[in-house]
């Protein structure tokens, strides 16, 4: 069951709102120069602190995405500090991804003492300890791309731990963690979802966003 | 190539020790074809060798085999020169030259050669080579951990230990073990355990019982052969039920008819009318009886006999049944349609009465913590009370019938009574799960065992019906021969391990028979009316009482006892009239 078209000529939607959740957007992921125009284009209020900081979170998120995680906690030290602290999970994440890149290149001794001197002070505790046994179990093979824990190497790994990162400096400064564009797309999914359950008739296939958006 | 001199493939070699033998034998015929037997045909080998030769009567054990379990025994008692003799003489050696090669590399830390080794022995299973490997490795592991050579174990799990592909949880393992060998983690994982490396023995062992019996043999095979003959003997044994009967390997075990008790030692009088309950105390050193005369006794038992302790007189009813606390210092009996006291053993005092308004008791029963009393009512409900009297639990609805027994379990969850003619109830009073046991005619009585896996059930066509209540209730066995048309009659287990089941019967008998066999072993006359209850001491297999309608309450004990009795009439019996002891 869709919803008639023409209900949606009745909601009015407000310019605003809609610069908003774009600008949100284009802010949470770092997008300098789009948000720079984007504000030029719109007339919006130029938010102040956002985009010096904007280029320092950017190159903090790419240093996790590439798995330099030394330089990404150097930076995240210097722009928030006191946050791996508190994040003791990130901090053993980021920690775990330098870890892996020297497994990935094969520098066997470097990796083991970077894991008993940075990595087993977290063992006192035991949900680390399940994390460390998945670790050090790359270590374990020749070629660690075919061990069992052969997702700890993969960039959808690194993305996200890079956004966790991510979204721990954007609290640290007291903004938002989720843009508004996410919030909404999954509201929206969430809500066509549960309509369709609760007419009770035989859907043919659940709620397609991307059905949807090429309608 | 390690050592091993042996050019020949492993396989070829293992056939050619029992052709081998058969040249090198003196040539003796063989005592019985296997493969002609027809008295065994189950027992054919799967693959006939053209008549392997065979020792024993029954043509079914293997001469080759027997040998080297043998030399096995004889190896594991350190009688080293002997086997290398036996081996000799015989020509049946008791592990392959290759296979003495892998165990002395093994014990003395030869890791590489040992796998080596391993894989010319011959085996044809790919996963036991592998895990067998695997063992011998993390052994290489941990002796390296143990000497502190950190990257020659990480080289020894990443190029030799990971490549086997097996066992990844097991890697995982041994990974952590890698950054932390010291185990300074948390101690709650208990998977964990220790990194010192085991005993090379301790590995041998384990690669034992991995590796087929043929190749090695197993440890203790004949000691185990032995023992399970020894314990099918005695199992088998119908009047087994002395603990110092020892086994011996020269004869096969059997117990005489004496140590079961079927001379009347004594005759307890002091009840003047019919006696419905007997019951030893846990610790064998006391006997309850409970009478139509509305009393019951406590009768101690010590070296010189059964006297009387105490006679407790102030129930105004028939007393139908009796319990002792788990300590046996109190006891607890109900009037029929009355109520419960309890009593305290030593003083023969009535420490307090139980009972509900309007409604009488009509079984009784302690739990197992001695906390709390349990009775059955005349509404068929269970009541359950401190022991102060204040009533905490009452199970309503049919749960017990007016003439029932009453046990509780040792966990002290399972109440237990027969709740309605042909039913008995087990109600696991904290989970609230009722289990039944379903017969075809009408229960009289129960009986728990000791281990509460049993339970022994009279019925009113005179069979007595052994279930096994773990799990859902079975019939395991049943067991006849007494006589029961009117009246109720109690049966129980006793003996060693209780073994036996005894019961009374109306024909004045005492009835005996072996549990597992149900084989009725005595039937001991003396009695001069129906036999209503019997109980046999815990403490004590060779002592069983009985007690009648003739009011009398017999001892039975061992025949050879009788004689040694001090002051005994002619024919050895002792009577005992109820006068209390000072």
């Amino acid at each position: 069951m869709d919803v008639d078209p023409r209900l949606y000529e009745q909601m009015a939607v407000n310019d605003n709102d809609i610069h908003s959740i774009v600008l949100s957007y284009l802010v949470h992921n770092c997008f300098k120069e789009t948000v720079e125009s984007f504000i030029a284009c719109t007339g919006m209020k130029q938010p102040s602190d956002h985009l010096e900081d904007m280029e320092k979170r950017k190159r903090i998120y790419q240093f996790a995405l590439e798995g330099n995680a030394l330089r990404a906690i150097e930076l995240t030290e210097q722009l928030a500090t006191n946050l791996l602290e508190k994040n003791k999970d990130l901090h053993f994440d980021l920690l775990s991804l330098h870890f892996v890149e020297l497994v990935c290149s094969r520098k066997c001794t470097e990796a083991l003492e970077f894991a008993q001197m940075k990595l087993t002070p977290f063992g006192k505790e035991q949900k680390y300890v399940v994390k460390l046994e998945d670790f050090m179990a790359l270590l374990a093979y020749e070629e660690p791309e075919k061990s069992p824990m052969f997702h700890l190497l993969s960039l959808e790994y690194r993305q996200h731990v890079a956004d966790s990162l991510n979204r721990a400096i954007l609290a640290h400064a007291n903004h938002p963690t989720y843009t508004a564009m996410e919030r909404l797309i999954q509201q929206t999914a969430v809500v066509r979802q549960c309509l369709n359950q609760e007419h009770g008739k035989d859907v043919p296939q659940p709620f397609s966003l991307k059905d949807f958006l090429k309608s | 190539m390690g050592g091993v001199g042996d050019d020949e493939p492993a396989s070829k070699r293992m056939k050619l020790s029992s052709e081998e033998l058969r040249r090198l034998s003196n040539g003796s015929p063989l005592k019985e074809p296997i493969v002609e037997s027809s008295r065994d045909l189950m027992a054919r080998p799967l693959q006939s060798e053209g008549g392997e030769e065979v020792v024993g009567t029954k043509g079914v054990i293997k001469k080759v085999e027997f040998v080297r379990i043998i030399e096995k025994a004889l190896y594991s008692l350190g009688y080293i020169k002997s086997v290398a003799n036996l081996e000799k003489e015989s020509g049946i050696v008791l592990h392959s030259s290759i296979v003495n090669v892998f165990m002395q590399q093994i014990l003395e830390g030869d890791w590489d050669k040992s796998v080596v080794t391993l894989h010319n022995i011959g085996l044809t299973d790919e996963m036991t080579i592998k895990s067998a490997c695997f063992l011998i490795l993390e052994q290489k592991f941990f002796e390296f951990l143990d000497e502190g050579k950190v990257m020659d174990a990480l080289r020894t799990l990443r190029t030799e230990i990971s490549p086997l592909c097996i066992n990844h949880s097991r890697v995982r393992e041994l990974s952590l073990f890698i950054v932390s060998p010291s185990r300074s983690f948390s101690v709650q994982s208990p998977k964990q355990g220790t990194s010192k490396a085991r005993s090379r023995t301790k590995l041998l062992e384990e690669l034992q019982k991995l590796l087929p019996p043929t190749v090695m043999i197993p440890e203790r095979r004949l000691e185990h052969l032995v023992e399970q003959a020894l314990v099918l003997q005695r199992d088998a044994c119908m009047f087994h039920n002395s603990l110092d009967k020892e086994m011996s390997l020269y004869v096969d075990h059997q117990c005489a008819r004496d140590q079961i008790p079927s001379s009347a030692l004594q005759i307890l009088q002091a009840h003047t009318d019919e006696i419905w309950s007997l019951q030893f105390s846990h610790n064998g050193k006391f006997l309850a009886s409970s009478s139509n005369d509305c009393s019951a006794i406590i009768w101690e038992v010590d070296a010189n006999g059964v006297l009387l302790k105490h006679k407790l007189s102030a129930h105004q009813k028939p007393i139908s049944s009796v319990s002792w606390s788990p300590d046996d210092h109190q006891l607890l009996t109900c009037g029929v349609e009355e109520v419960v006291r309890r009593w305290d053993v030593s003083s023969g005092e009535c420490l307090h009465v139980y009972e509900k308004a309007g409604l009488g008791m009509v079984s009784c029963g302690w739990s197992p913590d001695g906390k709390w009393i349990f009775s059955g009512l005349a509404d068929k409900s269970i009541s359950m009370w401190e022991l102060d009297g204040k009533e905490l639990e009452c199970w309503k609805g049919q749960r017990t019938l007016k003439i029932s027994d009453l046990e509780i379990t040792n966990d002290g969850k399972q109440i237990i009574s027969i709740c309605r003619e042909t039913a008995i109830l087990l109600l696991d009073r904290e989970a609230k799960v009722e289990r039944f046991i379903e017969e075809d005619q009408t229960i009289t009585s129960f009986s728990l065992s000791r281990d509460n896996r049993f339970l022994l059930v009279n019925l009113l066509n005179q069979e007595i019906h052994l279930w096994n209540i773990e799990g859902d209730p079975k019939l395991v066995s049943e067991y006849r021969g007494h006589k029961r048309t009117r009246f109720i009659i109690r049966s129980c287990f006793g003996g060693l391990e209780q073994a036996f089941i005894a019961s009374g019967s109306e024909d004045s008998l005492v009835y005996i028979w072996h549990r597992d066999t149900g084989e009725l072993i005595e039937s001991l006359p003396g009695h001069s009316g129906a036999v209503n209850c019997v109980s046999w001491n815990p403490a004590n297999s060779h002592m069983l009482a009985s007690a009648s309608d003739d009011r009398t309450i017999r001892i039975w004990g061992l025949n050879n006892l009788s004689a040694k009795r001090k002051d005994t009439h002619s024919n050895g019996i002792h009577h005992c009239n109820g006068s209390t002891r000072g």
